[in-house]
């Protein structure tokens, strides 16, 4: 037997070569060794970049010395596809912005062209509670994805698994509100393409108390997880001051103590009827925008207790023909709603010249639209702010002095979408 | 407060009226709903038309005047001083939906079947000033769906709103009388006046200043919704008229000519003749250079047909003719020209083209080339005919042969109308395949009129814009750009990179051409957002 594995020799006498525990790098009794700068290249395929995003770290050892952030590997001509696109035909291309909250574009596109035609005020009741309704959903659904992501890219895959099936709960149910999970199309300008389905109401509570499990369980896996809590506290702090600097809305935005949602501080639909809070960080780090998203999914969950109890009955469309489908009785029946449909099919929505900017609180913040009409059934020009660019860019600031791990979830907090982002 | 003046100050009387609270002046005896129209407060019409007189029968285009106890048909009033308009006063406004309510009672549900949906002014103006659904859920008075009226035009007498235009047409613009209405009330139908067809030669003219679907050219229905359709302006080339045309086409293929408004020229109409001669744009193409009967490259046919001429030009440059066409663009031809003349030094240079025919004097001109003015400025005296060339060719004086564009140079009665026989060489540069492509060397493939960018010079001298609204056939090229190759070739020196160059060249070099203007760049627009149809 090898004398160097004698059972009896006493391990403090064996040289420290292995670390465990929480013990900071300077208390290694390895001599630092000599480091110079060094590239590195994480994404844009990478599991950490979701959305395909590329960023060029210079690192010393593990720290990050300066990160370069290269968006644009999703864009798709968003903005130069609508040019030649109807009015309404531009509706599916919004549903891709961002994607895993659609609903909230839905809105942000349907109301700016409703702010160009100048019938803002005129959009029957009931579409704006069911505009609210869907798109609180949305939030959800959104929230709920940056989460549980977030939390399985730090090990904590059961809470993505939980926040998922939470999610899918929702999605079955926008399913049935539009016929699809994620390509809703489901707005139209002047309302909504269909009335909710029966029993919506039932089941929206019904999946609204489930998730409210769903949210409880996750709480208690991260809240107090030393693993999650430390890659979380302190790491990626944006300043108030940066945030406005930014220009970074939503969440983001809230978690530096920035307390502005476009819900309650310009009220559009119906969201001044509703008692509602925005929650707001203090330090903002990565663990405030945590928990920001999850009291908005509360405070989300609170509107739309309150929507459901409010919601009118009524029609879920403008009446005016040359805004809004006529009825198909109607169009095989008479000549007047046959070109009505035709028209609005062919040409367009005749939107009156002019420009327009109008924004909305989407899933990552102000979800912005500027559109120019020259009259035309299409859109002359159709500009969006998405609102995880600005946070995104910020990036270039946080990230430099962190460890290379610590990307993973500041980038997973900031939750850039690509389709949003890069248009 | 804006105050218009028109530019037409021929007429020197002015008269000041006010339309919707602005005070505007105008020359005496201009139409109200003109008028309106000018300036912006603008008024919906159907029996109306520019070119035509005003019956007033439709009534759609009612403004309120001030001390007028009933709303006026504007297309029939003229400006009176002190005039005062409101167009969008309540009851103006009303009694003008109501109209299109009215209208609308009898009209059948065809939008979908309809070749005029998508330009048809019932549903622009029902889009405009009505857009309420139906009140009336009577039913409705059913008439003939499909009367063929004439060679090529069917009649849907449902479709029809009664406004007369098409009658005009034929009583003003053809001078023939050949429609009519008949019957009375909601029964009252439009039909062939008794003994006629709709056959006169303006006859398609009808179908475009038909507000809706009643009358449709047999040549297009069905085949392509309009909306679908891009617009490229152009020249018709089927006569030396020179009619403005708008090219309609879609995927490279043209669906149909309407004429497009040049009140120097034909103002608003065409002749049916002309309307048909983008068919020639798709048929019988050379789509591929041809040596020795055999399709090769471009670079191959060049480099044997530069040999050919090379070694003609050798043996003996007085047995060298040039054939050029009245219908190549002024470009085309004075590229061939400077190749003939200038670089080559050749004498015989020859003008083809189709043959005469018919004329009236209304439109149609008997030569049926669009660029006979062109071709004899740019030859300056230089060209024999034909027939000239018939004799040199008899009597061995010409033994190789270019021929640039095909249209006519073999006339109707092929082969025996040129002695080819005694030819030694033959280079063609041609459209469409036929015998002389056939019997040639080197065959190279031209594009059309409608495939390429130039001007025409019609007979009254002016120099007009034709643009390129389709990708040419198969491998052909424009004329001056062969040219230009073959000049290279044959160790000339002809450098033209686009059709403006050698338009600018020409228009420093050609008196005719001194005012002539290239225009500005126009992409083709779709019609469903052109916003000028229906």
């Amino acid at each position: 037997m090898d004398d160097n594995h004698d059972s009896t020799l006493a391990p403090s006498t064996l040289p420290r070569k292995v670390v465990l525990g929480f013990q900071d790098v300077e208390d290694l009794t390895a001599p630092d060794l000599p480091t110079e700068p060094l590239p590195l290249n994480m994404g844009p395929s990478h599991p950490a970049m979701h959305g395909t995003v590329r960023m060029v770290l210079e690192v010393e050892g593990e720290r990050i010395s300066s990160a370069d952030i290269q968006i644009g590997y999703l864009h798709r001509c968003f903005e130069k596809e609508s040019e030649s696109a109807t009015w309404t035909q531009v509706f599916p291309y919004t549903d891709r912005l961002n994607y895993i909250s659609p609903m909230l574009n839905n809105v942000g596109y349907a109301m700016a062209v409703e702010k160009l035609l100048g019938i803002t005020k005129e959009i029957p009741e009931r579409a704006q509670f069911i505009r609210v309704i869907v798109g609180e959903v949305s939030r959800i659904t959104d929230h709920l994805t940056c989460l549980g992501a977030s939390a399985m890219e730090l090990g904590a895959f059961t809470v993505f698994l939980y926040a998922l099936k939470a999610r899918e709960w929702l999605f079955e149910l926008l399913e049935e509100v539009c016929g699809a999970r994620l390509t809703s199309t489901y707005l139209r300008v002047g309302g909504v393409a269909y009335d909710l389905p029966p029993e919506f109401d039932a089941k929206l509570r019904s999946i609204v108390e489930r998730t409210q499990v769903v949210l409880s369980d996750i709480s208690k896996l991260l809240d107090r997880n030393r693993i999650f809590r430390d890659r979380m506290d302190g790491i990626g702090i944006i300043t108030r001051e940066d945030a406005v600097a930014y220009g970074i809305t939503g969440p983001v935005g809230r978690s530096t103590g920035l307390a502005y949602d476009v819900r309650k501080d310009h009220p559009y639909l119906v969201y001044d009827r509703f008692d509602f809070d925005v929650p707001v960080g203090s330090v903002g780090d990565n663990f405030d925008r945590y928990a920001v998203r999850v009291e908005e999914i509360h405070q989300s969950i609170r509107i739309l207790d309150q929507a459901l109890k409010q919601i009118p009955a009524g029609p879920f469309m403008h009446p005016d023909p040359r805004i809004s489908l006529p009825p198909k009785n109607e169009v095989y029946n008479s000549i007047e709603a046959m070109i009505a449909h035709f028209k609005n099919i062919m040409d367009g929505i005749h939107v009156p010249s002019g420009e327009v900017y109008s924004f909305t609180e989407a899933g990552n913040g102000e979800l912005g639209f500027y559109l120019v009409s020259d009259g035309t059934g299409r859109p002359w020009k159709c500009r969006v702010r998405p609102p995880c660019f600005s946070a995104t860019e910020v990036l270039t600031k946080v990230l430099p002095g962190l460890f290379i791990a610590d990307v993973v979830p500041t980038f997973g907090m900031i939750n850039m979408i690509g389709g949003e982002c890069d248009r | 407060m804006t105050t218009t003046t028109p530019p037409s100050t021929t007429t020197p009387e002015m008269v000041t009226i006010t339309i919707d609270g602005k005070t505007h002046q105008f020359p005496k005896g201009t139409v109200l709903l003109e008028a309106c129209n000018a300036v912006g407060a603008e008024v919906p019409f159907f029996c109306y038309h520019p070119g035509l007189s005003s019956p007033a029968v439709c009534r759609q285009c009612l403004v309120d005047v001030k001390g007028q106890p009933k709303p006026v048909p504007s297309c029939y009033t003229p400006v009176a001083d002190k005039m005062e308009v409101m167009t969008r006063s309540p009851r103006a406004v009303d009694v003008r939906r109501q109209m299109l309510e009215f209208t609308l009672v009898n009209h059948p549900i065809d939008c979908p079947i309809c070749d005029k949906a998508g330009e048809c002014m019932l549903q622009k103006q029902y889009f405009d000033w009505d857009a309420k659904l139906a009140r009336n859920d009577g039913i409705k008075v059913h008439k003939a769906k499909v009367v063929d009226i004439g060679p090529h035009i069917v009649l849907d007498q449902e479709r029809c709103i009664l406004c007369t235009r098409c009658i005009r047409v034929c009583d003003e613009v053809a001078k023939n009388h050949q429609l009519e209405m008949a019957q009375r009330g909601d029964h009252e139908v439009l039909t062939t006046a008794p003994g006629h067809q709709l056959d006169n030669p303006y006859s398609l003219n009808t179908v475009d200043v038909c507000p809706v679907g009643a009358l449709t050219a047999k040549d297009f229905r069905f085949s392509m919704r309009v909306w679908e359709l891009y617009t490229t302006p152009s020249i018709c080339p089927g006569c030396a008229t020179g009619c403005n045309v708008e090219v309609h086409h879609s995927r490279g293929k043209i669906h149909r000519l309407v004429p497009r408004e040049n009140l120097a020229v034909n103002k608003q109409w065409m002749c049916d003749e002309g309307r048909f001669t983008y068919k020639r744009v798709h048929a019988q193409r050379l789509a591929a250079p041809f040596s020795a009967g055999a399709p090769v490259e471009w670079d191959r046919a060049l480099d044997d047909a530069g040999k050919l001429l090379r070694a003609a030009l050798d043996a003996n440059p007085l047995e060298v003719g040039v054939v050029m066409n009245a219908q190549s663009t002024n470009e085309d031809l004075y590229a061939l020209a400077k190749l003939t003349f200038d670089h080559l030094g050749l004498g015989k240079a020859y003008l083809a083209g189709l043959d005469q025919g018919w004329s009236d004097d209304i439109l149609v001109s008997a030569d049926k080339n669009p660029n006979t003015a062109g071709a004899m400025a740019i030859g300056a005296g230089r060209l024999r005919t034909l027939l000239d060339l018939a004799n040199d060719l008899k009597s061995g004086a010409v033994t190789t042969l270019l021929v640039v564009g095909t249209h006519g140079v073999l006339a109707t009665d092929a082969p025996s109308a040129l002695p080819l026989d005694k030819l030694k060489r033959l280079v063609v540069i041609g459209t469409h395949r036929g015998h002389l492509t056939e019997v040639a060397q080197v065959a190279m493939p031209l594009s059309e009129w409608a495939e390429s960018d130039g001007t025409f010079t019609n007979r009254l001298g002016m120099v007009q814009r034709v643009r390129a609204a389709v990708p040419a056939a198969g491998d052909a090229l424009p004329g001056w750009e062969i040219l230009s190759h073959l000049a290279r070739k044959l160790g000339a020196t002809m450098d033209f990179t686009e059709a403006k160059a050698v338009f600018a060249e020409a228009k420093s070099k050609l008196p005719f051409m001194k005012e002539a203007d290239w225009g500005r760049v126009q992409l083709p627009v779709q019609l469903r957002f052109a916003g000028s149809r229906g």
